[in-house]
């Protein structure tokens, strides 16, 4: 049997239900967003979107890993705040080593992910648990560092965050070549397969000849890179680091990724999904900010939508 | 491996000690703060620290309950908070108003513990999402409702219940005692503990012998948030002032105290003395860091190094 | 092709493996047979890397073999079919053949376009044919065992492990399976193949090695042996000196559990059976027949969507367990550790836990009362525990199993059901419950004994029901209770079944 390049390539979409009700709910927003305001619907507002949603994304990215995996990242957004400081902080003071310093930062992300994974998987605790003690601990560290914004970054530093190829923002772009790249990788590579089977089982992809625990190193750490990734845009954005930045970012990593039909407990999803979702997010906080409701209100909203998305969803998905 | 074997038999070797660990480590705390404040255990500093301790300790009561049952209540935190902003919006000066504000917030309180307990029981959504989502829900709707800045103010007699002594002891530790014998008869000695129990360690075999698991489970949740919210009318006596965040971080407090307290939180295994223990262990170490002149934030440090290590000891894994 | 030299695994409180030696060779189908808990599980595991033996050397291709992973043994040529699937259900059928080791393009990605091709080239060769690119999960249990034994073919294996293929699947697809492994085997491979189904056995093995309680008892050629002396080699004593003698209940009496035309989707379709007080009545069939489901459904752990039921003289329909357990109903369930026990809690509170409202006072629980019946109940049925207030969890299977015997009569007053109550415990235990079923039987209650092992079913009952594929597709009493009868009813293939699997 011979295979044409159009039959596998509908099946690599596998369009999952869940995704349908994304594509859904992002219709209504759309469509609302341009019957209920005039500014909602111009190039320039979409751009300053993809802009805006570029930190969320990242994160998102790492969280996706993670859950796919069977895991979660509780610290995420303390590693986005800890990215920040530091990199801000040792910028301030070496102005020469900016560039260096982007990888430094993502390559401290990364080490704090892996010691999540580390840990997970030496102690036996449920990385729920893990990720929270973790984040307790970077929060602390970086509070006993400094209880205000600090330190600062050369101005054309900015250039990540607002500037613009063609008119497209940098940073939507960086975001959406990320989502590619772990797509791809999920999708093209063994050890992205491998994901899914640990996902599904550590014990069985064990069994199967899969390192597990190698899967559970590279996916946290992913996590940790993607979330200090987020702490440099808002580096960039804000030009310093902030101690408080990343609080909101755990719980707003959480929602795309499962109104991208990831499941808590693993195993399943595909990262298109989670941007979907980000999509989704950002746009219904751009509507809602036309509208003037209260971003106190939006609180409410996203926890409402993340309640709404897994209940729907979750019905065969594990309890963490 | 052979590092997972060692740091296993390391987690066995504290194991055996069993009993001894909770006892032991106050011991020595108890010990470490005398040697480093003479005046530690003078009677006056003996009720700052009690009074300090009863909040606290009453939202670890109801976490208890929640953890037992394999669950994790985050929102308890958001909930004080709510609950002091509510009891400001009457705005009381008569203290002829306290039961009535004591009435409201326990019905209140009930609400909010019976959606965990559904969205947990019956919609299968995981404890941890489900109450974080119920976390911001609170908090938008709590920063809407005072756009921000709280206002009203309280009966006076809120102060005494929160810092005021009869006989020499604080009030809310007489309060909290009231309410850790009820609740330790529920759990210990009644058959609904026993559901608990049972419930937490094997919910399927739980329904099989004829126990409604699910209520079990929405009954803990109402009694965790039901001691949430009474426990911050109690805060807020003790703080005297109402902001926004009042109770921040008791969440996790709560689960360190239970997880320091041998409540394991794979659920079915702990009591309410070794929670109340916990709490009492957690605020010495809180008092000692201060003693020592470190800054509060260490605490975080702290509480992530305990949540995570101590987790592990506890952590079924282990056991094999 | 392998050895194994005085191989000894300990669990906690076990000895899994004692001094096992065992020898297989190239080119045959080497049988190992055993109870439930013999450890033959563990043997495999240990041959395959997933466990490291405490004691003993294993020999492979004639070198000395350390696997300290399932990936070394896999590398080395060791394939293993475990019972339960070892598939990917959001993995396509392709991607679980080549699971680990797919075919890559030269930028290193995964080269889906050969990988499709070669796992369509390797079904075709088991004749076998499946949409390469479906997700497993979309597959039937048959099919499911097809890609598992796919995963076999890709790259060179020369010993292949098949723990109990059979369990799932039918007669025909059976023959199918054996005619495979004979292939397989004529090409050099070495096959070891476990199952307690005694007549594949002798239509498929070259060599038999029996183990019992982790200890090797013998290996021999199959020609040497005939049914009983395996039977009496796997079970080390006579068949008769097991079973309690079977007692005929009167059956004018009207029926204390009636059951007409009960569904309870998607596993239980049509059931409708008579139980009497006295009886012991089997439930046979294959694994995923619907035996389990008949039970819950009863119980009232899952819901019926149509049927009638009578338990005594009054109808019985839609109750919780809680009703169920009221009415005088039990359940002892397959899952001992996972559905049955709390492994967390002692004795006395596994043993009152259905009974809970019989402690309930109004200043709280009863202890005294409860550890007063929990005694009772321990001297009643022997269970070697220290006392009521020590924990069931380090307990033997057999004694565990004892305990919830103790949970159940005591809640039970009418009909017992009981899902494979001596799964995974040592003959000697075996007897002790074969004796306390057909006990409780004569005491009067009606049982209802839900079992995989035929020798189990045909020992105690007077009447066994046969399922298959949700239906009841026979019922067979007295000199008809045989394993060949049943086995007959429980494989027979349906018309239907097409129509099931679409």
């Amino acid at each position: 049997m011979a295979y044409s390049k159009s039959r596998y390539l509908v099946r690599r979409f596998q369009l999952d239900p869940s995704l349908i009700i994304v594509i859904l709910l992002l219709s209504i927003v759309v469509i609302s967003g341009f019957v209920l305001s005039d500014r909602f619907g111009t190039t320039r507002n979409f751009m300053n979107v993809l802009e805006q949603s570029s930190g969320l994304g990242f994160a998102s990215i790492g969280q996706a890993m993670v859950v796919i995996v069977g895991g979660i990242d509780l610290s995420i957004g303390a590693v986005v705040t800890a990215s920040t400081i530091f990199m801000a902080a040792v910028v301030d003071l070496h102005p020469g080593l900016m560039i260096p310093m982007i990888f430094g930062t993502l390559l401290f992300g990364a080490m704090i992910g892996f010691c999540n994974g580390y840990l997970t998987i030496k102690t036996g605790v449920h990385p729920l648990v893990v990720t929270l003690g973790t984040a307790s601990i970077l929060n602390g560290s970086v509070l006993i560092y400094t209880l205000q914004p600090t330190g600062g970054v050369p101005y054309w530093f900015e250039e990540f965050a607002y500037g613009r190829i063609w008119n497209v923002p940098i940073s939507g772009l960086v975001m959406l070549s990320c989502f590619a790249l772990t797509w791809l990788f999920l999708r093209y590579f063994q050890a992205g397969r491998a994901f899914y089977a640990v996902g599904e089982s550590p014990e069985a992809a064990r069994l199967s000849g899969i390192q597990s625990s190698r899967v559970i190193l590279l996916a946290y750490s992913a996590s940790g890179f993607f979330a200090a990734l987020a702490g440099v845009y808002f580096v960039s954005r804000t030009g310093v680091g902030d101690p408080r930045i990343g609080d909101p970012i755990t719980l707003a990593s959480i929602t795309p990724v499962i109104l991208g039909g990831l499941i808590l407990g693993g195993g399943k999803g595909n990262v298109l999904g989670v941007l979907l979702g980000v999509i989704l997010i950002s746009l219904l906080g751009n509507l809602l900010n036309y509208m003037n409701i209260s971003t106190f209100i939006q609180w409410v909203i996203q926890g409402v939508i993340i309640i709404i998305a897994v209940s729907v969803y979750v019905d065969k998905g594990e309890k963490l | 491996m052979s590092d997972v074997k060692s740091i296993r038999s390391y987690l066995k070797i504290f194991k055996q000690l069993g009993g001894l660990i909770v006892p032991l480590s106050l011991v020595i705390l108890v010990g470490t703060a005398i040697l480093l404040q003479p005046s530690f255990l003078s009677i006056n500093n003996v009720q700052d620290i009690l009074t300090q301790a009863a909040p606290l300790a009453l939202v670890v009561l109801g976490q208890a309950f929640v953890i037992l049952v394999r669950g994790l209540d985050l929102s308890v935190a958001s909930l004080m908070a709510s609950a002091a902003v509510l009891a400001t919006a009457f705005n009381a000066a008569s203290d002829a108003m306290i039961p009535v504000i004591f009435l409201v917030t326990i019905v209140a309180s009930a609400g909010v513990g019976l959606i965990n307990g559904l969205l947990v029981a019956k919609r299968n959504v995981s404890p941890f999402l489900a109450t974080l989502a119920m976390m911001i829900v609170l908090q938008g709707i709590r920063f809407y409702y005072t756009q921000g800045a709280p206002s009203g103010s309280l009966p006076e007699g809120f102060r005494v219940l929160g810092a005021g002594r009869l006989a020499g002891i604080p009030v809310n530790m007489l309060v909290f005692f009231f309410f850790f014998c009820i609740l330790g008869w529920l759990l210990h000695k009644s058959s609904f503990g026993r559901k608990i129990y049972i419930t937490g360690g094997n919910p399927k075999s739980a329904n099989l012998v004829g126990i409604n698991a699910d209520r079990v489970t929405i009954t803990c949740y109402v009694i965790c948030s039901v001691m949430a919210g009474i426990a911050g009318l109690f805060l807020v006596g003790f703080v005297g002032t109402v902001d926004n965040w009042v109770g921040r971080s008791y969440e996790i407090d709560a689960v360190v105290a239970c997880v320091l307290g041998g409540i394991m939180l794979t659920g079915g295994k702990g009591t309410l003395w070794g929670a109340a223990t916990g709490a009492l262990i957690l605020i010495l170490i809180f008092n000692i860091v201060i003693i020592l002149g470190l800054p509060v934030q260490a605490q975080l440090i702290i509480k992530g190094i305990i949540i995570i290590f101590v987790a592990g000891l506890f952590s079924r894994s282990t056991q094999h | 092709m392998i050895r194994l030299d005085g191989v000894s695994k300990i669990f906690p409180g076990v000895k899994s493996l004692d001094k096992v030696g065992f020898e297989a060779v190239a080119g045959e189908v080497h049988a190992l047979l055993g109870e439930n808990g013999a450890g033959k599980s563990t043997l495999i595991k240990t041959i395959s890397g997933a466990y490291i033996p405490d004691e003993g050397t294993i020999y492979f291709d004639g070198k000395k073999h350390k696997w300290g992973s399932p990936k070394e043994a896999k590398d080395a040529g060791i394939h293993i079919i475990y019972q339960d699937l070892v598939l990917f259900h959001e993995l396509s059928v392709a991607e679980n053949i080549f699971i680990g080791e797919a075919p890559l393009t030269r930028f290193g990605t995964i080269d889906y376009k050969t990988m499709y091709e070669g796992a369509d080239e390797i079904l075709h060769r088991l004749g076998h044919h499946i949409d390469v690119q479906a997700l497993v999960k979309s597959l039937s249990v048959a099919d499911q065992q097809m890609v598992e034994i796919a995963k076999a073919l890709v790259g060179e294996t020369k010993l292949l492990v098949l723990d109990e293929p059979t369990a799932m699947i039918s007669g025909r697809e059976a023959e199918l399976l054996f005619e495979r492994i004979k292939l397989l085997r004529d090409e050099g491979v070495c096959i070891i193949y476990i199952s307690h189904r005694l007549e594949e056995i002798f239509s498929i093995a070259d060599r038999v090695t029996v183990l019992k309680d982790g200890q090797l008892i013998g290996t021999r050629n199959i020609e040497e042996l005939d049914r009983d002396q395996l039977v009496g080699m796997m079970v080390g004593r006579e068949l008769k000196d097991i079973f309690p003698s079977k007692r005929v209940p009167s059956l004018e009496a009207a029926p204390v559990l009636t059951v007409r035309n009960l569904c309870a989707p998607p596993k239980v379709k049509d059931v409708s059976f008579d139980l009497h007080a006295g009886e012991i009545l089997g439930i046979a069939g294959l694994v995923g027949a619907g035996r389990s489901e008949v039970a819950h459904a009863l119980f009232g752990s899952i819901p019926r969507s149509s049927g009638t039921v009578t338990l005594g003289s009054e109808g019985f329909n839609n109750p919780s367990p809680r009703e169920s357990i009221n009415r005088g109903l039990g359940f002892l369930t397959e899952d001992r550790k996972g559905e049955g026990l709390m492994l967390l809690l002692d004795t006395s509170a596994n043993i009152s836990a259905p009974a809970l409202p019989e402690f309930t006072t109004a200043t709280g629980l009863d202890r005294a009362h409860e550890i007063q019946v929990a005694k009772d109940e321990i001297d009643r049925f022997r269970i070697a525990v220290p006392g009521p207030e020590s924990g069931v969890s380090k307990l033997s299977g057999g004694n565990q199993q004892k305990v919830l015997f103790g949970r159940w009569t005591r809640a039970c007053r009418r009909v017992l059901i009981l899902d494979e109550p001596t799964r995974g415990i040592d003959v000697g235990a075996k007897v002790e419950i074969y004796e306390i079923i057909r006990q409780l039987a004569n005491d009067g209650l009606g049982i209802l004994l839900i079992s995989s092992e035929l020798p189990e079913i045909v020992g105690l009952c007077t009447r066994v029901l046969v399922m298959r594929e949700g239906f009841i597709t026979g019922e067979v009493e007295g000199s008809q209770i045989i394993e060949e009868v049943i086995m007959k009813y429980a494989t027979a293939e349906r018309e239907s079944m097409a129509l099931d699997v679409a």
